[in-house]
């Protein structure tokens, strides 16, 4: 079924789909989709992907029964169940979260910020059936846990999340995908960052190999905040990592990280795009990936210095392991800088595990596996090392065991 | 014979390198191989280590009543044959400790002895270590990793002398060494001769051969060896250079 037919025919689940004002944004979008003739050669962000999965699928959308569960534990730390994609509102004196409902189009139905040519961003704004908000108020240091759940197979999440973190607020955020059914989820998180706030993002992706999680992350910041993210993508099914950020005032930095584990036939799509707008800020990106197998995959980085952002400073770096000569690693770092005084650079390092480093350890009598699973470990070892969460540390450790123990 | 190699012949891309070689080792003796660049010394090193770039073109190996052939790099390493590498590899990320603690109970293993454990460990690497003049920082730190020259020398002995190989294969392990590092490095050697063990030392200079005392200095040329005698070939070498040999 094509996107019109389909859009059509499920507008009664969608959300928004009554307001005119979104109905025309959204005929401008499926009239892309319908003009697009979705030319892999001139789009790299479509590389790999078996598009027809995606565009023409099947809309099914269940409302889940069991309601999402929101803990408040002790610590300011609360854990939240989000269930297809739904969650209950909730609020107290540190936080409030809302769930999206249809008079909500104002905070839900904008992406002008985000890329037009991106496909999956439109594909959300055009069938979204569920999603919240969630504000952090001012001057308060909280934990969120997010695990989300999925009840169903072959269920199609359009996803949208808005996170606010007021002045001087700060958010420990660990968003937990790790779904065994045949569903495809398309999540968008908006995220605003105000004067002086922080917000920790890890997101642990960890899917079967018939699921398929397509996730954007649009955030802004303003002075004095701090963005840091990371992403531990372990999933079995394919996975899109695209974050954007945005540092629109002076000294805001914005810190995005992720680390892929490949194999079998599985992809991963990544980027990452940081566009400078204010003097004073700075931006580090950095995605290693150690692919097995015939597994691809593609990792992009941006950076977009303004003409107003004098003293950028502005950091990229692609590392990449192939362990076997069937899998390939696409990178492509990109620098535009309009301003005259920044730091700036990229870097780029693809290739087979080091011959000579496995001889060493060999030579000290470590089997051929053992030197090899040790020198992954090595190579991202300081992005293991730096988690300051031992929570967390424990779940990464135990999943690259697991991704390790099928190196052959 | 404890090592006996026999008409030895290798190639790497299609260049030959060693050539019909042939050299015993018996428990217990220390053995000088000098020559001059490109001789095949370090090829000689890595094709007793196994490294597995080379194409065994003829002859064979013998090590402790093995085949070597038979082994791999590791199984060659649990048997007990160590080489000092000329340029010891940096590898970020891996911990010296626990790196050199596995490395030992592998060999253990193999010959059927009880593992070492964390705390043994801990005290047998703290001992060797003030005996080679190893900081105890350094142990925290990766594999080679930012390390001098010198230190990594060093650190290539701390590995042999935890080790306890019974043929240990030092390739140029004077080179970059000052003179000072350079006692430390052969005192730390001579502290590990026995009986039991034997060395098999590859360099340039009588230097080092000043510090360690060989049974018998072989001069290798073009893949082979050319002339095989005591300490005085060294001297002889020192004095004129490889040119008479070649």
């Amino acid at each position: 079924m094509n996107i019109q037919d389909n859009y059509l025919k499920n507008k009664k689940n969608i959300f928004f789909s009554e307001n005119k004002d979104i109905q025309t944004h959204r005929e401008k979008l499926i009239n892309i989709f319908e003009n697009d003739k979705f030319d892999k050669k001139n789009n790299e962000s479509l590389k790999n992907i078996n598009l027809k999965n995606f565009i023409d699928f099947k809309y099914k959308y269940l409302i889940p029964e069991e309601t999402s569960v929101i803990n408040n534990n002790q610590d300011n730390s609360y854990s939240i169940v989000s269930v297809n994609g739904q969650c209950s509102s909730f609020k107290d004196d540190k936080i409030e979260i809302t769930k999206i409902l249809d008079e909500d189009y104002n905070d839900f139905s904008k992406n002008d910020t985000i890329e037009h040519n991106d496909h999956f961003v439109n594909l959300n704004s055009l069938f979204l059936n569920c999603g919240f908000k969630i504000v952090i108020k001012k001057n308060n240091n909280i934990k969120i846990k997010i695990s989300n759940i999925i009840t169903d197979d072959d269920l199609t999440i359009f996803q949208k999340n808005n996170y606010i973190c007021e002045e001087g607020s700060s958010l420990n955020l660990i968003e937990e995908y790790e779904n065994k059914n045949n569903s495809t989820s398309n999540v968008l998180n908006v995220i605003k960052l105000e004067k002086n706030s922080q917000l920790n993002h890890f997101l642990i992706q960890d899917n079967s190999p018939n699921h398929n999680l397509i996730i954007t992350s649009h955030s802004s910041c303003k002075k004095d905040s701090t963005f840091n993210q990371k992403v531990y993508n372990f999933s079995e099914g394919y996975v899109r990592n695209f974050h954007y950020s945005e540092l629109m005032e002076t000294n805001s930095e914005a810190d995005l990280q992720g680390i892929f584990f490949l194999k079998d036939n599985n992809i991963s799509n990544n980027k990452t795009f940081v566009k400078h707008l204010a003097e004073d800020c700075k931006s580090n990106q950095v995605y290693k990936g150690i692919l097995n197998d015939r597994s691809k995959a593609t990792y992009f980085s941006n950076t977009h210095v303004d003409q107003a952002a004098q003293k950028t400073e502005g950091y990229q770096l692609s590392k990449g392991i192939l362990l076997s000569d069937n899998a390939s690693y696409f990178s492509k770092p990109e620098l535009k800088i309009y301003a005259d005084d920044v730091k700036c650079s990229h870097g780029s390092t693809i290739g087979p595990i080091d011959e000579n480093a496995i001889f060493y350890l060999r030579s000290r009598g470590m089997s051929k596996i053992a030197a090899t699973k040790i020198l992954i470990s090595s190579f991202i070892n300081e992005e293991l090392s730096s988690i300051d969460n031992e929570q967390m540390s424990e779940i990464i450790q135990k999943k690259l065991v697991r991704y390790l123990s099928k190196v052959k | 014979m404890f090592l006996e190699i026999k008409d030895l012949s290798v190639k790497i891309e299609n260049k030959n390198i060693l050539k019909s070689l042939n050299l015993n080792i018996n428990k217990g003796e220390v053995h000088a191989i000098m020559g001059p660049n490109g001789s095949g010394k370090s090829t000689l090193a890595n094709v007793l280590a196994g490294k597995e770039d080379y194409e065994i073109l003829d002859g064979r190996i013998n090590f402790k009543d093995n085949d070597l052939f038979d082994l791999n790099i590791e199984e060659r390493a649990q048997e007990g044959l160590f080489l000092a590498f000329q340029y010891p590899v940096e590898i970020p990320g891996v911990n010296i400790t626990p790196f050199l603690h596995s490395a030992i109970n592998s060999k253990r293993k193999r010959m059927n002895e009880e593992e070492i454990d964390n705390l043994s460990f801990a005290k047998l690497l703290k001992s060797k270590a003030s005996d080679l003049g190893i900081n105890i920082d350094m142990l925290k730190r990766s594999v080679n990793t930012g390390f001098s020259g010198g230190e990594k020398k060093r650190y290539e002995i701390l590995q042999m002398s935890i080790l306890n190989p019974d043929l240990a294969i030092l390739d140029e392990t004077d080179s970059g060494l000052d003179i000072d590092a350079l006692k430390i490095v052969t005192d730390g050697v001579n502290k590990l001769k026995t009986k039991d063990n034997s060395f098999l030392i590859i360099t340039h200079y009588q230097k080092l051969l000043d510090y360690i005392k060989p049974d018998y200095v072989h001069v290798m040329v073009n893949g082979s060896i050319v002339k095989s005698g005591g300490s005085e070939i060294a001297a002889e070498i020192e004095k004129d250079g490889f040119q008479k040999f070649q």
